[in-house]
């Protein structure tokens, strides 16, 4: 038995060793390794053999098998380049053809910024509060401290479905619709649609704001300015410069428009800020008085601040568009590089 | 408002340069939006003086000057007859541009050297005297650049004035801003005149019949005016902020208006019949042409200044043509009057005019200026038209316009509000330099009176601002109040709004923004039923255009209208969605109701143009996929999509409601080819719209996790021929209706139809597949369980199975 082992061994090596490819190669091993190969078929006549000799035929048998496996994938190793390395390599794929699958959507720019600026406000301790967009004049105008027949309406020009029913201007009514059912703390930002009665490459019949309103016991002018400060270094980066200058709104006293330096000239000037080294980018103040006691509060113990400002305008300096219309024109040329 | 500053430097000393001093104003609420140097388009034209003129020896029309610039003499050969020797005139040199793009050469005309031009104030475009050579007036420097000599260089201011600052649209206006800002000195004119005997109340008289409308008017009679053309500084004035000059009554009315802000009217006595004013509300229907040449039908309450018999102006808007002065005019009415500002406005807005005067009255004139600019006005008219000014102005002032007194204002309030201290001595420094009157009071607070023109002011707050808008904000320092701790209060429709555009985006679909109006006729096109709720517009009174005057009832039209724009710019192939609002009108001054919506259409091939697939058109299944992971990613669950459902704009047959326990939140379809037709739409499109407001009620972020399960499971396919109506949903309730412990899932895994299926049946194969939780199924338990299914299921739909249907 051990010595026809030991044979088969030697004619196993020998038809190993004149082999010369893959498939002589693997032909030998089904012979000998195979489930009905003559070293499969020796081993199991192992059982035949005395009992003291099996343990070391088993043994042998083993060492046989291991050492012609050894040999043969040694020797097909060496076959390699033409063999089953050079088959895999003749499965080569184009790696630079595109990826398959659907390629993602985009967020229309105006939501992005929009939810950019909502999320500053956010970890201000701001909720989002949202109003009608077809609004009351009493919750527009008239309770915002500017009545019928002012020259102040002038600033905004009106879509009107009634007399006393208008698209909202502005998402000012947010302010007066929250407070009259609130008690103070009050601090939100509303952002929506809004409307006017213009069209041209700044102005579309549509477009978007951002109220904000903060009313507390004890708020300042001063907190006015550290709050949207903060803000708009967020926005546009810590080091941008900004400037506070007084203005008119007939709901917010003192009123101010707030103004960055130029990112595109660094202040200055060029087309876009109309030379002036400055763009006006938020309109605020410390809310009116009148505002208060229209909706219930006593002024003489809370004070706060509103402001408001127009998404498409943040939207227009941060990716430089420079035609409004753009954003409604929902061209995908347009939408894809969002 | 144009404001010059040359102007300006008359009421009080600049000495900043102009951009500096834009700065400043604009930092002060008046906010400087351009500066422009302005100053004549000439170049090289300097003063000369005529030596000698003789005439040209080879043109009778024409004659030979020599001229000096002081340093030099030249030959010029001049057209026009009105230059004598002697004369001081405008010589453009050789060299020179003057208006019209002409350069001045050194030329021979007719055989004779010409080293320059003597120009007209045409030539010049400085005046309209196009008739002779401009005779320049003594004591300019010969040789001295025109433009210096006559002073034509100037900067011009334009100042956005808010609607509070009625008392800024005049040049002292806002050379008191200037004053207050700068610490200078405001210099009013001198309002001097001389008066004739005759009394302009033997001569006039003004009724008031409504003095709700018009609380004050005065009027003056100035006799033997000349009316003929204003003086040089005067029109550069004027037309520096834009005016035309007309004549020199007109233009000291409007010179005076800019000057101190009330507006003024003259009237041609001679046209006032019974001489007489009367002031009134109009006739209804009354016909009146006013100073435009423009025939006005005016209403009833149009307030109308009217001599004894017919109306001769709009009151605070415009003349009359009736009354004009011209030429010929030798005695004026002149006219100051303060008008309620609403009823301005009103009337201003009805007729579809404003005007200076107009705008000046509706944000509010100085009540207590209206003397002061008749004053003025007269006085400028006996200056420059050599008016003989009657005794007596008529002031017609029954209903006072009570001045505002004694506003309390409390320093600790400043700080209050502001977050800053200011001292009380600049307070009380600041609001003098703005014309108010400050007392102390003993409690240390002060009373503010403003003066009459800061119509503006009238309480503590309005005080405040003007002190830190003086003080300047920049003195205001930072502070962040304390931010409360909770700050993770967020609302759900915000987070739902991301979810949704985090699950959609991730499938392919870009967000587009419509807008919220659109074109009535998009009922039809949608083929929406007369009683359709779509139908129910909001409608816009005032649109920008019919194709946008109407409020959204679903946002499927806007997504269309996408496809439509990007299918003209060549592009077939979209997969769009939209969030937002729709508006159905409810009864008449009621609001609409507001519903949020979310809305999506895909159309043209399912992926983009690559090389691994040949075009595959996108369908109905795609976007329900869609549809289905929005569901999904939102945990919402019980999700029902039921043919039937009739959505007018869908195909009959390749549409469905989404319903949610029973509840219609939607539909999904292929678009009706009919309303394809109509919009003009090539390719098939499939859409969905789905109501926010439910969704933000019930989708869930909670999560529960289970037990993966810890045995095989077993599966076993069969084939279901059934008919072709029967849809796949209605096997697989059946399947689920069995309560079989065993069958954890069945799915549909192919439907087919066609060849070697018999007609009007289809195949619909479904793998079942089963599972324990306690330990591994066997075969038998398996077949057992299984075999009741099918049996069940082909009793209850009368499906043959697939394969035994021998």
């Amino acid at each position: 038995m051990r010595e026809d082992l030991a044979e088969l061994q030697r004619k196993a090596e020998a038809e190993l060793n004149s082999a010369g490819s893959e498939e002589e190669l693997l032909a030998i091993r089904t012979k000998y390794l195979g489930r009905k190969g003559l070293l499969t078929l020796l081993f199991r006549k192992i059982g035949n053999a005395a009992p003291d000799e099996r343990p070391l035929l088993g043994r042998l048998s083993n060492e046989i098998k291991e050492a012609l496996s050894v040999k043969i994938e040694n020797a097909l190793e060496k076959l390699a380049p033409q063999g089953k390395y050079g088959a895999l390599l003749q499965e080569k794929i184009d790696v630079t053809l595109p990826g398959r699958g659907v390629r993602h959507g985009r967020i229309h720019p105006i939501s992005q910024v929009s939810q950019e600026i909502c999320e500053v406000f956010l970890r201000l301790g701001f909720s989002v509060a949202k109003g009608p967009e077809v609004e009351l004049d009493y919750y527009n105008f008239e309770a915002l401290n500017i009545p019928k027949d002012h020259p102040a309406r002038d600033m905004q020009d009106t879509f009107y479905v009634e007399d006393n029913i208008v698209l909202r201007t502005h998402t000012s009514p947010v302010q007066i619709r929250i407070m009259e059912k609130q008690r103070p703390p009050v601090r939100i930002v509303s952002p929506g649609k809004v409307y006017r009665h213009d069209s041209d490459v700044s102005h579309t019949p549509m477009f978007h704001q951002i109220e904000g309103l903060w009313v507390d016991k004890g708020i300042t002018f001063s907190d006015l300015k550290g709050v949207l400060t903060y803000f708009l270094q967020q926005v546009f980066g810590e080091d941008t410069v900004l400037r506070f200058r007084p203005s008119f709104f007939p709901f917010t006293e003192p009123s101010a428009e707030i103004d960055i330096q130029c990112i595109i000239c660094g202040g200055t000037g060029c087309r876009v800020c109309g030379q002036s080294g400055w763009l006006e980018i938020l309109g605020a103040g410390m809310v009116d008085p009148e505002v208060f006691k229209t909706v219930g509060y006593d002024p003489e113990e809370i004070s706060g601040f509103a402001f408001g400002l127009g998404v498409e305008r943040i939207a227009m300096l941060k990716y430089s568009i420079s035609d409004i219309r753009l954003f409604y024109e929902n061209d995908r040329r347009f939408l894809e590089q969002f | 408002m144009l404001v010059s500053l040359r102007w300006l430097r008359d009421y009080v000393d600049v000495e900043l340069k102009p951009g500096e001093l834009a700065d400043r104003l604009t930092m002060a609420g008046l906010e400087v939006e351009s500066v422009d140097e302005a100053g004549p388009e000439f170049t090289n034209v300097v003063v000369a003086k005529i030596l000698s003129i003789k005439s040209h020896p080879g043109a009778d029309k024409l004659s030979l000057c020599e001229v000096t610039t002081g340093d030099e003499n030249y030959p010029v050969v001049c057209g026009a007859k009105n230059i004598n020797v002697g004369d001081v005139v405008p010589l453009a040199q050789v060299g020179a541009t003057i208006p019209g793009g002409y350069t001045i050469k050194s030329s021979i005309i007719r055989g004779e050297k010409s080293e320059g031009m003597l120009c007209s104030e045409d030539e010049l475009g400085i005046g309209e005297d196009a008739a002779g050579i401009m005779i320049l007036p003594g004591g300019l420097s010969l040789g001295e650049d025109l433009a210096d000599a006559l002073d034509l260089k100037d900067t011009v201011f334009d100042i956005g004035i808010t609607p509070n600052r009625s008392d800024c649209l005049s040049v002292i206006g806002i050379a008191r801003e200037v004053a207050a800002i700068t610490g200078k000195k405001l210099k009013l004119p001198e309002i001097v005149f001389t008066e004739a005997e005759e009394n302009t109340k033997d001569i006039t008289s003004v009724d008031i019949l409504n003095p709700n409308l018009c609380p004050r008017y005065t009027a003056r009679i100035i006799k033997d005016v000349r009316v003929g053309p204003s003086p040089h500084w005067m029109r550069l004035r004027l037309e520096a902020v834009g005016l035309r000059a007309i004549n020199n009554i007109v233009d000291i009315t409007n010179f005076v208006m800019m000057e101190f802000g009330q507006p003024l009217h003259a009237f041609d006595f001679r046209f006032l019949e019974e001489g007489r004013i009367v002031v009134r509300g109009a006739q209804e229907g009354e016909e009146f042409v006013s100073l435009d040449g423009k025939e006005r039908i005016l209403k009833a309450d149009t307030l109308m200044i009217c001599d004894g018999v017919k109306p001769v102006a709009i009151g605070g808007i415009m003349g009359g043509m009736n009354s004009e002065v011209t030429d010929d005019t030798g005695t004026v009415l002149l006219e100051s009057a303060y008008f309620n500002p609403t009823s301005i406005r009103k009337t201003s807005k009805w007729l579809g005019m404003s005007t200076d005067a107009s705008f000046r009255f509706e944000r509010g004139v100085d009540p207590e200026g209206v003397v002061r600019a008749s004053n003025r006005t007269a006085q400028l008219i006996a200056d420059l038209a050599g008016g003989k000014i009657c005794r007596n102005c008529i002031d017609q002032y029954s209903r006072k316009i009570k001045p505002v007194e004694n506003i309390p204002l409390r320093v600790k309030k400043v700080d209050e509000v502001l977050g800053v201290k200011v001292k009380a001595g600049e307070i009380k420094k600041i609001l003098k330099s703005l014309g108010m009157v400050v007392n102390k009071t003993e409690d240390g607070s002060y009373l503010v009176t403003p003066p009459t023109f800061r119509v503006d002011i009238s309480r503590e707050i309005d005080l405040i601002e003007e002190i830190i808008r003086i003080h300047g904000y920049d003195g205001v320092p930072m502070s962040l109040p304390a931010v409360p701790e909770r700050t993770d209060i967020k609302n759900r429709e915000k987070t739902l709004e991301e979810k949704i555009r985090v699950i959609l985006t991730g499938q392919g679909y870009s967000e587009v923004i419509n807008y919220s109006f659109i074109m009535p006729e998009s009922a039809n096109i949608l083929g929406l039923k007369e009683d359709d709720e779509g139908r129910k517009f909001v409608m816009i009174k005032n649109p920008l255009t019919e194709d946008q005057s109407v409020m959204r009832t679903s946002l499927v039209y806007g997504l269309l209208d996408t496809m439509r724009k990007n299918a003209n710019a060549g592009c077939f192939d979209l997969r769009i969605f939209e969030k937002g609002k729709i508006f159905i009108a409810q009864k008449e001054g009621e609001l609409p109701l507001e519903k949020e919506k979310i809305a999506g259409l895909i159309t043209g091939i399912r992926y983009d143009d690559l090389w691994h697939w040949k075009e595959l058109l996108s369908d109905f299944y795609d976007l329900k996929g869609c549809v289905e992971n929005l569901f999904d990613g939102l945990m919402v669950r019980d999700v029902k999509f039921k043919s039937g459902t009739d959505v007018p704009l869908l195909h009959p047959g390749k549409s469905c409601g989404i319903f949610v326990d029973d509840k219609k939140i939607g539909f999904i379809g292929e678009v009706h080819p009919g309303v394809l037709e109509k919009m003009d739409l090539k390719r098939n499109a499939v859409v969905f719209e789905l109501d926010f407001d439910f969704l933000a009620m019930h989708y869930t972020e909670e999560i529960f996790y289970r037990e993966i399960p810890r045995f095989p499971i077993s599966s076993r396919d069969v084939a279901f021929l059934v008919g072709k109506d029967m849809e796949g949903e209605r096997i697989l309730d059946l399947v689920v209706g069995e309560s079989e412990e065993l069958l954890e899932k069945a799915a549909i895994f192919d439907v087919y139809y066609g060849k070697g299926i018999p007609e009007g049946m289809k195949s619909t194969a479904l793998r079942f597949t089963y599972r324990s939780s306690d330990r591994t199924l066997t075969d038998d338990e398996v077949d057992e369980a299984h075999n009741r299914i099918v049996e069940r299921i082909a009793g209850l739909t009368g499906a043959r199975i697939r394969g035994k249907e021998d």
